[in-house]
């Protein structure tokens, strides 16, 4: 899409481009998150619900992982859940999730597990290593202060050493660097656009260049042009100042624009992970799949589309075997007694949960599950599916 | 259906609107009691809405769709303009009659907000049809008929849920339903998918297409994605500041869009098929630059030429059914000396500023 997109280094590259960094110790880990086996519930005993169930996966450094899933995957209740501000009944039941705090110019190596951190790391850590952004700017900016207050109190915090000034001058850095007018610092919340609140969410996140920034539904509430505007900052300001991403949304056309690689949620499991392109091109799992064909295209012929059957499913009684199975078109015997595994294919890149795929030599694979990702047909650019 | 005699009877116009204008003055923060401002919300629009087809209404937030919807549902009073409802002339300044709310019915966006929540879906439904005329011995099969129509089916199981019981996607059936079950013959709906989740939005979609096409059902379809409207919609008008820019066959819209701000819309939608085609409108302009004078769009055209700023465009014809508001398009030839007109986009093709 832009010529930073372009730039920014395929991930296979990472480990090699992270060595020849002019960092002294080699050794040095080039992930930013890595999480295994996360689980997360709401409420006990009887009336429990998995919201999160048994997730892994590790994010590394200026990697952009999308995680796209509907209202109830669980996909928000892990970025809480992983960063600690989860509350009651929300409880992590298990897992662990080490954060690599070493800076560029550190000696050493440092890794925190945040499940397991005292409130006094995680002050530490919030905000300077991991920030996030929220939907909605509205309710997450205090209504009765200039927007220039909240720039002011985080580097107070973290920053004791800045005067008044030095405060100053970073917060008008930060919000010309999203491409607002300094002078927006003195408007209150109201008296900003859903697109201009957005842009001081971002740039609030970036206040002490963190290197995980979480962006949680960052345009659902916004317009598709403002959306477009915020995305194309957001690849700008990745270029610049070179932070990790987890992105979270329903869009799952978006994400694969920004996205380096993207996890499909459903129900509380992920069920796909695959590189954005691929899982663009090749959706392996029939919900991805499904997902895909859910938004009608913008060129050729007007075509009735289906979409999903079905409703997305209630976490406190979920079906057995597959979650996706009373909604899956493929389903078999197997999907409704057994659940699958998160299986790697091939490499290790890409992973599918589904029976279609590690079913044996008895299951044979739809032909729409089994495209090959390099072979770009022209009915594919033009949004036509099989 | 009776007083429609002028009209041809393959289609029908059940409701038509001529000149819709609505402003609603403000008052200038600071100047207590002085100064007033005046937010042309909607401005001179006309629309037909015909039995069995769907219009499209496209534009963002602030555009003013959602005060036209209200308009014709005439739960807003328009400021000035003409009313049609299957041939009869309304008049719009008088109070909205049960007749008329009979025959045009408003679905809206949030299904959560719109239903009662302390109410089973039977009570929704059964209160509608009292009002509009249903005998208490019918309205429980009036009611089951109703749920059949939207296929939540058993209606049984949804009859006595609560809205928390339901998904947002069963809930937004339930809306249809309840609008749908006083036999309505317009249909305006207000952004009803946005609120839904991804895999159950093409589902309502299919649904309101097939209510339209085997009930002849005149429907609104109101939205900020474009390319829904291009799936669902007949004809598909864009809307920027209360003013129609653009409107043409859906798919003649969005696949040759003549108005720059069509065209920035439809650059605007993630499309990984063609990552190349992408706006990239920079700088930070107010989500709704709207000039006083000229045409609306012009503070943030890549295209505006000096008569953009001093004189508002009128509708040119570009094609067949096809009009675009914009001075690019006018015929004369020093109007468009400066700019030559923005190429027809070909799938793929990028915009060039």
């Amino acid at each position: 899409m832009s010529a930073e997109r372009l730039e920014a280094p395929p991930l296979v590259d990472e480990r090699s481009r992270s060595d020849s960094l002019v960092s002294p110790l080699p050794a040095r880990s080039d992930f930013v998150l890595d999480v295994s086996n996360f689980s997360v519930v709401y409420g006990t005993g009887e009336h429990m619900v998995r919201a999160v169930n048994d997730i892994s996966f590790t994010l590394r450094r200026s990697a952009v992982l999308g995680v796209a899933g509907e209202s109830g995957s669980g996909k928000s209740t892990l970025v809480y859940a992983m960063t600690r501000l989860l509350r009651a009944p929300g409880l992590i039941s298990g897992g662990v999730v080490n954060l690599n705090t070493t800076r560029s110019g550190d000696a050493g190596e440092e890794t925190v597990n945040l499940v397991t951190a005292s409130e006094k790391e995680l002050r530490k850590i919030r905000w300077s290593h991991v920030s996030i952004v929220l939907q909605s700017a509205l309710s997450a900016l205090n209504p009765v202060l200039r927007v220039g207050r909240d720039f002011d109190e985080v580097l107070k915090t973290h920053r004791p050493d800045m005067t008044r000034a030095q405060r100053r001058e970073r917060a008008a850095e930060l919000v010309s660097s999203v491409g607002l007018n300094e002078d927006r610092l003195d408007r209150f919340p109201h008296e900003l656009s859903g697109g201009q609140r957005q842009r001081i969410m971002i740039a609030l996140a970036l206040a002490l260049d963190p290197e995980l920034v979480i962006m949680d539904e960052p345009t659902t509430a916004l317009d598709v042009v403002t959306q477009r505007e915020i995305m194309n900052e957001l690849q700008d300001l990745r270029a610049r100042f070179d932070f990790a991403m987890i992105f979270i949304t329903h869009d799952l056309s978006l994400l694969v624009e920004i996205a380096d690689e993207i996890v499909v949620m459903y129900a509380g499991s992920i069920v796909e992970r695959a590189r954005a392109n691929e899982l663009y091109e090749a959706p392996r799992h029939p919900y991805t799949l499904g997902l895909l064909n859910s938004f009608p295209p913008m060129h050729g012929q007007r075509r009735e589309l289906t979409g999903i059957p079905g409703s997305p499913p209630d976490l406190a009684d979920l079906p057995t075997g597959c979650k996706f199975h009373s909604r899956c078109p493929y389903a078999m015997t197997r999907c409704r007694d057994e659940e699958p595994p998160l299986t790697s294919l091939g490499d290790s890149e890409r992973s599918v949960a589904c029976w279609l795929h590690v079913g044996g030599p008895g299951v044979s694979v739809p032909v729409e599950l089994s495209r090959d990702a390099t072979t770009k047909d022209r009915a594919h650019a033009n949004g036509e599916r099989p | 259906m009776s007083e429609t005699l002028n009209q041809p009877t393959s289609t029908p116009v059940q409701l038509s609107a001529r000149h819709l204008t609505r402003h609603f003055t403000t008052r200038i923060p600071g100047r207590f009691m002085k100064a007033k401002h005046v937010v042309r919300a909607v401005d001179d629009v006309s629309l037909d809405l015909v039995a069995g087809h769907v219009t499209a209404v496209v534009g963002e937030s602030g555009s003013g769709k959602s005060v036209l919807a209200r308009m014709l549902a005439r739960i807003v009073k328009p400021t000035s303009g003409e009313l049609d409802l299957e041939g009869t002339p309304i008049a719009v300044g008088a109070r909205r009659t049960l007749d008329y709310a009979s025959k045009v019915q408003l679905v809206l966006q949030d299904p959560f907000a719109s239903n009662n929540p302390v109410h089973h879906v039977r009570h929704s439904l059964e209160r509608a049809l009292l009002l509009h005329g249903a005998t208490k011995g019918t309205v429980d099969e009036l009611a089951r008929a109703a749920l059949t129509r939207v296929s939540l089916e058993p209606p049984d199981r949804f009859l006595d849920s609560y809205p928390h019981e339901l998904s947002g996607g069963q809930l937004q059936r339930v809306s249809i339903a309840r609008a749908l079950c006083v036999r309505p013959s317009v249909l305006l709906a207000d952004e009803p998918i946005s609120m839904l989740d991804v895999s159950v939005r093409l589902g309502v979609l299919n649904l309101l297409k097939g209510l339209c096409d085997n009930e002849q059902l005149a429907l609104l379809y109101i939205t900020h994605d474009i390319a829904s409207a291009r799936y669902l919609a007949d004809e598909t008008i864009v809307m920027y500041a209360g003013q129609i820019v653009e409107r043409s066959i859906s798919t003649a819209l969005v696949d040759e869009p003549t108005h720059p701000y069509t065209q920035l819309l439809i650059a605007s939608v993630p499309n990984p098929a063609d990552p190349t085609s992408q706006a990239r409108e920079k700088a930070e302009h107010t989500t709704f630059a709207v000039a006083d004078v000229g045409c609306r769009f012009a503070p943030r055209c890549p295209y505006a030429m000096d008569v953009c700023r001093t004189s508002d465009p009128p509708d040119f014809t570009v094609g067949e059914g096809h009009t675009s508001r914009c001075w690019l398009h006018a015929s004369e030839p020093e109007a468009v000396s400066e700019v030559a007109p923005p190429e027809r986009r070909r799938e793929g093709e990028t915009t060039k500023t």
